[in-house]
């Protein structure tokens, strides 16, 4: 933990287009970009409140299979206290609002979505979700990391 | 009229199960069953793969315990590169029993922090919006920190000998890749970066003190609630009968003590047991043949390792063991809710075992793989956070395996939790002229006691819920409950 600003990717690479959040991560290790952590995640749990109290700005990267304008989404995450009480698996949410209420810690949060079309048990994205790849990369190394990790 | 009651997802365990209780005209319980939704076959899909992917591919099962088919895989082949658990290098078998007791110390951590506690400090009938692990973060802030760094903790022991804390790769056929170094181990035993292993012991021993005070204030419910005879089944130190997670011997005994599997060796474990099928569920129901179906079934986690075992060799968690024991005066004890305090039991003593372990400059050693003499078969046995998981392969002369055998935990622990839910509804809901959501969660305490991992027990992937539903006389679900 040596930077201001951590990447938490979360997915699963063997069921395609699941993986989009660590396939990101890799992007991010081969282009050796400055000033960030980066942690890959099966999903959120309350341990990971803990973790990004060491750190000022979260960026929270994840598959969705909302609709987006532009094959992404970018937006600001608030904590809340909603949570599915049958499990111990957690939302980027509920992760801030267990920051804030166990160690007083609010950092600045942000959760990139990026668009997937295809969930089976098998190993490799969709041919729109490598496209939706490409251009939330574009979208990071352009706006997100001059904004949010160089700033931080 | 009479109705059935499903519980669909059963919530708060590990994996996708479904129960169901049928009620007749009077509100009278005239079935109660567990059922496991989930499928995958991975004991089928694995035939093929060259037996060193073994413990690679099969600690896909589990997000949760990876480790333990990890390294009752490696163990299996071990075997199959001829070399029996006594022969691996001293550096390697401490290495895996690090891993291991790291494994077991993060499980444990998680099931009683996450899962279980929102029951016993809320209450069973508490409100379910607040039952859970975000309640207890906001009410009870310093022990779910607490809880938070035990699993860190292990999580982290993990990422050392494994590489990561998920589907890290530590072993190879015959010993293990890597060794820990100096700088590594320090990490665990300064208390500079995370709370030292002594912490780990401190708040082990205090988390222990908490339960012993609830079973003091609670004590009617914990030992009456889902109380019944059953077999006890793990291994235990096959030199002097005390508990043992990563090699012994095959012990149970029945629901009064006496022994009905007298330590035998893994090898043979298949002379012993045989699993039957139900069309109702997709988990296979495992019992001692000479004993037959009706009462060869055995418990096994942590409750039936203390019922086995004759000692802990760290001093801290027999005195434990010894306290817990004096409740039943040395007996056996079959009042499932004593479940937990017996993990926590486990807790303590894994906590003292990595002490151990990380303060033995063997494992800084690079001696670290055997190779022996090539065998067709395979069989690794050990016990995992929720009891006693086989694994089982046969190759052929291409180094392909041609059949695999998992008995995981959670299968040994089908009948048990069937007889749980009967408890329950016998004498939760039996009766009752209204079924209430605090009643049916009774139905879950009784099963999360045994910490399921239904995913691992059916080799299954997907949705992780459980559930429950209520049915009338002519099959139609009148209600239900799911996440």
């Amino acid at each position: 933990m040596k930077n201001n600003t951590i990447i938490l990717g979360i997915g699963n690479v063997g069921r395609q287009d699941d993986g989009l959040g660590w396939l990101f991560l890799d992007f991010l290790e081969d282009e050796d970009f400055e000033g960030i952590d980066i942690e890959y995640r099966y999903q959120l749990q309350i341990e990971d409140a803990e973790l990004i109290c060491n750190y000022q700005t979260v960026i929270f990267i994840d598959a969705t299979k909302e609709i987006t304008k532009k094959g992404y989404y970018y937006k600001h995450c608030e904590p809340s206290d909603q949570f599915g009480f049958s499990t111990h698996e957690l939302a980027p949410e509920t992760i801030l609002f267990l920051a804030n209420q166990l160690y007083n810690h609010d950092p600045k949060a942000f959760i990139l979505g990026i668009q997937g079309h295809e969930w089976n048990l098998e190993v490799g994205l969709s041919k729109t979700a490598k496209e939706n790849l490409d251009k939330a990369k574009e979208y990071f190394g352009t706006n997100i990391f001059s904004r949010h990790v160089l700033s931080s | 009229m009479s109705q059935k009651l499903v519980i669909d997802p059963v919530t708060r365990v590990e994996g996708h199960g479904k129960v169901t209780i049928q009620l007749d005209e009077e509100n009278k319980v005239t079935d109660a069953k567990f059922h496991i939704v989930e499928f995958r076959g991975f004991e089928r899909f694995i035939q093929g793969h060259p037996y060193w992917e073994a413990p690679v591919m099969v600690q896909r099962l589990c997000g949760i315990c990876p480790v333990s088919h990890h390294l009752a895989a490696a163990k299996a082949i071990d075997q199959i590169v001829g070399i029996e658990p006594e022969d691996l290098s001293v550096p390697a078998q401490k290495i895996r029993k690090l891993l291991h007791f790291g494994q077991v110390f993060q499980s444990h951590a998680l099931h009683f922090f996450y899962l279980a506690s929102p029951d016993l400090l809320f209450g069973a009938e508490s409100d379910p919006l607040k039952r859970n692990v975000v309640g207890v973060a906001m009410e009870y802030p310093e022990l779910a920190k607490k809880g938070i760094l035990m699993r860190k903790f292990g999580q982290e022991i993990i990422k050392l000998v494994a590489g990561k804390r998920i589907h890290g790769i530590s072993t190879t056929p015959g010993g293990v890749h890597k060794r820990v170094s100096a700088k590594e181990r320090t990490y665990f035993l300064d208390g500079k970066d995370i709370p030292s292993i002594d912490t780990m012991i401190k708040w082990s021993i205090e988390i222990i003190d908490f339960m012993k005070s609830y079973h003091i204030t609670n004590k009617e419910f914990l030992d009456s609630f889902a109380k019944y005879p059953s077999g006890h089944l793990g291994l235990v130190n096959k030199k002097n009968g005390f508990l043992e997670l990563y090699d012994g011997v095959l012990r149970a005994t029945d629901g009064n003590g006496n022994i009905t599997l007298n330590d035998i060796p893994n090898d043979d474990y298949d002379q012993y047991f045989y699993e039957s099928v139900k069309k109702w569920t997709y988990l296979k129901f495992p019992y001692l043949r000479h004993l037959g179906k009706e009462k060869g079934w055995n418990r096994v986690g942590p409750l039936a390792r203390m019922n086995i075992c004759e000692g802990i060799e760290t001093p801290l968690a027999e005195r434990e063991r010894l306290d817990f024991k004096a409740i039943t005066n040395g007996g056996i004890n079959n009042m499932t809710m004593y479940t937990h305090w017996a993990r926590l039991i486990e807790v303590l003593y894994c906590a003292e075992m990595m002490k151990n372990l990380l303060e033995d400059d063997d494992i800084l050693s690079n001696d670290l793989i055997r190779k022996g003499e090539r065998r067709k078969e395979g069989i690794g046995i050990i016990e995992a956070p929720r009891g006693t998981l086989i694994h089982h392969y046969e190759v052929d002369d291409k180094d392909r395996i041609t059949r695999c055998n998992l008995i995981v935990s959670t299968t040994h622990n089908n009948e048990p939790m069937n007889q749980a839910v009967r408890w329950v509804a016998n004498n939760v809901l039996d009766g009752k002229p209204k079924i209430t959501e605090g009643m049916l969660n009774q139905v879950e305490v009784a099963i999360r006691a045994y910490d399921p991992c239904l995913s691992c027990a059916t080799h299954a992937l997907g949705q992780m819920p459980l559930e429950i539903s209520l049915y009338d006389p002519a099959g139609n679900i009148i209600d239900s409950k799911r996440n």
